[in-house]
């Protein structure tokens, strides 16, 4: 008898550590609702920030006590740092082992990226190198009207401020869905996470349809948190989720694929005692960047920043210090919350960013939330009422309700 | 491939499994860049995978034991990490 | 609830709490906007303290502090009619002339604290009540925290010895927590708040005596709350109440001074402090434990009064237990 194994569908998620190592501000795209605003060619992380990082977060072993680890690699684009990356990730693995470190027994390497380089030699070749410990995650927004809409290269004028004319604007979906195949191919099981700002609303039906067509069964997808929302986005989110929930119940979409969008638990008044954790895992991770300062989370480095300073924790050098960590590792969903949202009806499912509230609030705080989410959220949860009572209907009138319960797939909510 | 549901192990049975399957596959991709020349670590390596396979098989031949689950000569089981369960899967 | 006005009279105020005052040049506070500013107190009902720097006034601001019923917070030495009076350093405190039925407060660094706390012990019996803020908490060691907790049980050692001769001297770091039975905090931004030389409204003086560039992290730390012309304007007021203070409302070392200056410069949040803020007042709420129960083999003492005996000295450590 040989003996074989199934992997986890989420790994570990609750018990890992995530580490980012922002190994560069650079990207070939210019995605009109990045909230990285301080995109820039100049900032690479060095092998040497890589290497001190390491030693410092691996040598202080009784500080990260988290039973396993996921080595987070963003950008920019993290794969236009391949050469980097794949040293730090043959240095953290090497490392482990020659420390005796608990992570060895439980690590990933993950990925967001805008798939462009994904078919190169030096990315396949880590692939295969590390296929047991990947999480790679491509962004494809959805058709090609959508995603080229916001994910346009970027222009060597852009860098002096100056934007090209809509009619210049090159859209980078062709890049990308060439590499879809190959992606799924290696990792089928893998998810997309799309992202909707206002002019993005009249084609989520389509795109996530899109999506579904090209292989992908699990869709991520969120409402930007920013306050990019205009009188009447709610009733047209409301209006493209509905069309897709029709879309996926009669298309029965429903037994193998997943959109984030609909789920179960949202839309619920949430109690101020027992369900009063914090929405977001900022402080429970870790960040580091090209000049090895630490963050609570990427979103506090300057270049996620519109208005605030960058909130620093620590250094490669100093460590971190652990004072700067106590108001995220103490901070609870009421506290920051308005009362608006402590008495909410549907207060279940509706997310924030703690950059976000950071970046809005009037002080300099990150007990303050933003809202500018709310009418976004009460009309994603009108329409998730619509699709569950649809759904739920249609299967009990056919007698599948039952099989459905046992064989539904799983969505993980977006977390950032 | 047909799968075939025979079992199930308790919650510490699982984790005691995925650790040392964890374990395995770092040392299979360690493997893969480590080479003679660093001769210390890559004694430790050799004989950590050893002793890792060794605990591995261990693992399933006393679970077999203890749940005596149904087995085929070109069958295998397999373990879903997610819900403990044990499967027999044959081709 | 807003309860007090701070009036710091001139730049060389002298400082009274955890901050430092470098400022060296004089800046008397305008008549004008001291007398608006007795008006808004008088109108909001708030109790005024007037903090004095170490020279004397001109006699017109003199005449104006006494048409309202107030306290005056001044440096050691200045002038006399002081409710409060200030003293730089232990060392200070052993010549001095104590007036009786004053309150001194002794700003002190860890390093003298811990080599000249007999000098504080000599003086417990002179005064009714003495205050010790140590001015660089946020630089305590391991090390230091075992240091004090020796300072502590010193101090107590002389506290019982008077209290069980009849007497009973106040010294914040061990017999406020014997008197409280909820939080009594500084409440800077809550009950009460500064107006400042510049005619401006702060949370407290250390928010407007902090350089113009002073920069902990986040920014700039300088910030006022409105003027006297526009009125208050605090953003975000609940961050400076104990409800929104997820570590604090839980905890009750209530003798905690829970200072927002040193939250804002450690942990960058008003409402949060830092291990060292937390573990300076367990250790003085623990031994004013002690000190309650050494007090009562003596005598029925403050018989309500209960001091649980707790595991651990930073409530950070039991988050998960809340």
């Amino acid at each position: 008898m040989k003996n074989l194994k199934t992997k986890s569908s989420e790994w570990r998620g609750e018990l890992a550590k995530s580490i980012t190592f922002i190994v560069t501000k650079d990207c070939q795209l210019a995605c009109k609702y990045c909230y990285l605003v301080g995109k820039n060619t100049k900032e690479r992380m060095s092998w040497e920030v890589a290497k001190q990082a390491i030693d410092y977060i691996l040598g202080h072993e009784d500080d990260f006590k988290e039973e396993s680890v996921i080595w987070d690699f963003i950008g920019g684009e993290p794969f236009l740092e391949i050469d980097l990356i794949d040293r730090i990730c043959d240095y953290l693995k090497t490392e482990m082992f020659k420390r005796n470190h608990h992570w060895f027994n439980s690590y990933r390497f993950s990925f967001s990226t805008n798939g462009i380089n994904y078919h190169t030699e030096k990315v396949q070749n880590f692939i295969k190198k590390n296929r047991e410990h990947l999480s790679i995650g491509i962004t494809i927004d959805g058709t090609r009207r959508k995603h080229d809409m916001n994910r346009i290269w970027k222009t060597p004028e852009m860098e002096q401020g100056i934007m090209p004319k809509p009619k210049d604007e090159r859209g980078s979906y062709d890049d990308v869905v060439k590499n879809i195949p190959l992606w799924l191919e290696q990792f089928p099981s893998a998810g997309t996470k799309v992202t909707i700002s206002s002019a993005d609303l009249p084609y989520i039906c389509e795109s996530v349809l899109h999506l579904y067509s090209l292989g992908i069964h699990e869709v991520n997808i969120n409402c930007v948190f920013e306050n990019v929302w205009k009188d009447g986005d709610d009733a047209l989110l409301e209006e493209q989720l509905m069309q897709l929930a029709d879309a996926i119940i009669d298309g029965g979409y429903y037994k193998d694929y997943a959109c984030s969008f609909f789920s179960e638990s949202i839309g619920k008044p949430m109690d101020k005692v027992l369900e009063n954790n914090n929405w977001c895992g900022a402080g429970r991770m870790l960040a580091v960047d090209a000049n090895g300062i630490f963050y609570p989370c990427t979103r506090f480095a300057q270049y996620s920043l519109r208005d605030k300073q960058a909130w620093v924790i620590g250094n490669v050098h100093d460590g971190i210090d652990k004072n700067r960590l106590r108001p995220f590792l103490t901070l609870d969903r009421c506290t920051q919350s308005p009362q608006e949202c402590i008495d909410c009806e549907v207060a279940s499912g509706c997310a924030w960013c703690q950059g976000e509230n950071y970046d809005a609030a009037y002080t300099n705080t990150i007990f303050q939330r933003s809202t500018a989410i709310c009418k976004m959220h009460k009309a994603r949860v009108r329409a998730n009422n619509y699709y569950w009572n649809k759904l739920f209907r249609k299967l009990e009138l056919e007698g599948e309700r039952e099989e459905y319960e046992r064989n539904k797939p799983k969505s993980n909510e977006i977390t950032c | 491939m047909e799968k075939k549901l025979i079992g199930q192990v308790t919650v510490e049975e699982k984790n005691e499994i995925q650790t040392l399957f964890e374990r395995r596959n770092g040392l299979n991709e360690l493997a893969k860049i480590l080479t003679a020349d660093n001769s210390e670590l890559y004694e430790k390596l050799v004989k950590d995978l050893g002793e890792t396979g060794t605990k591995f098989q261990s693992w399933w031949d006393r679970m077999a034991e203890k749940y005596q689950w149904e087995s085929t000569e070109s069958g295998s089981w397999e373990i879903n990490f997610d819900t403990c369960e044990i499967y027999l899967v044959t081709n | 609830m807003l309860q007090y006005l701070i009036i710091l009279l001139d730049d060389t105020s002298v400082s009274f709490c955890h901050y430092d005052n470098v400022k060296k040049e004089r800046r008397l506070i305008g008549l004008d906007d001291m007398k608006t500013g007795i008006l808004f107190a008088m109108k909001e009902n708030l109790n005024i303290q007037f903090v004095y720097p170490d020279y004397g006034l001109p006699q017109e601001y003199n005449d104006l502090i006494e048409t309202i019923d107030h306290t005056k917070i001044m440096p050691a030495g200045n002038g006399t009619g002081a409710d409060v009076f200030v003293v730089e350093g232990c060392h200070t405190l052993k010549d001095m002339d104590f007036v009786k039925d004053c309150v001194y407060v002794v700003r002190t660094d860890r390093t003298e604290l811990f080599k000249e706390h007999e000098v504080i012990s000599a003086a417990l019996e002179k005064t009714a009540r003495l205050n010790v803020v140590i001015t660089d908490m946020e630089k305590f060691t391991e090390d230091d925290f075992v240091a004090y907790s020796s300072v502590l049980a010193s101090l107590s050692k002389e506290l019982e010895r008077l209290y069980a001769g009849g007497k009973s001297p106040q010294l914040n770091i061990l017999t406020d927590r014997m008197m409280l039975d909820k939080m009594n905090n500084c409440c800077a931004g809550d009950a009460n708040i500064t107006l400042a030389p510049d005619g401006k409204f702060y949370i407290c003086p250390a928010f407007y005596l902090a350089g113009d560039d002073e920069d902990y992290g986040l920014g700039k730390v300088k910030f006022s709350i409105g003027d006297l012309q526009t009125g208050l304007d605090i953003k975000n007021p609940q961050l400076y109440r104990l409800d929104y203070a997820p570590l604090c409302r839980n905890c009750d070392a209530c003798q905690c001074k829970r200072c927002v200056w040193l939250n804002r410069k450690t942990t960058y949040e008003l409402n949060t402090p830092s291990h060292e803020q937390c573990v300076v007042a367990h250790l003085e709420r623990n031994a004013s434990r002690e000190l309650l129960a050494a007090i009562r083999k003596h005598g029925a003492f403050l018989p309500q009064q209960e001091i649980k005996e707790i595991d651990y000295l930073d409530p950070f450590d039991k988050k998960d237990e809340w």
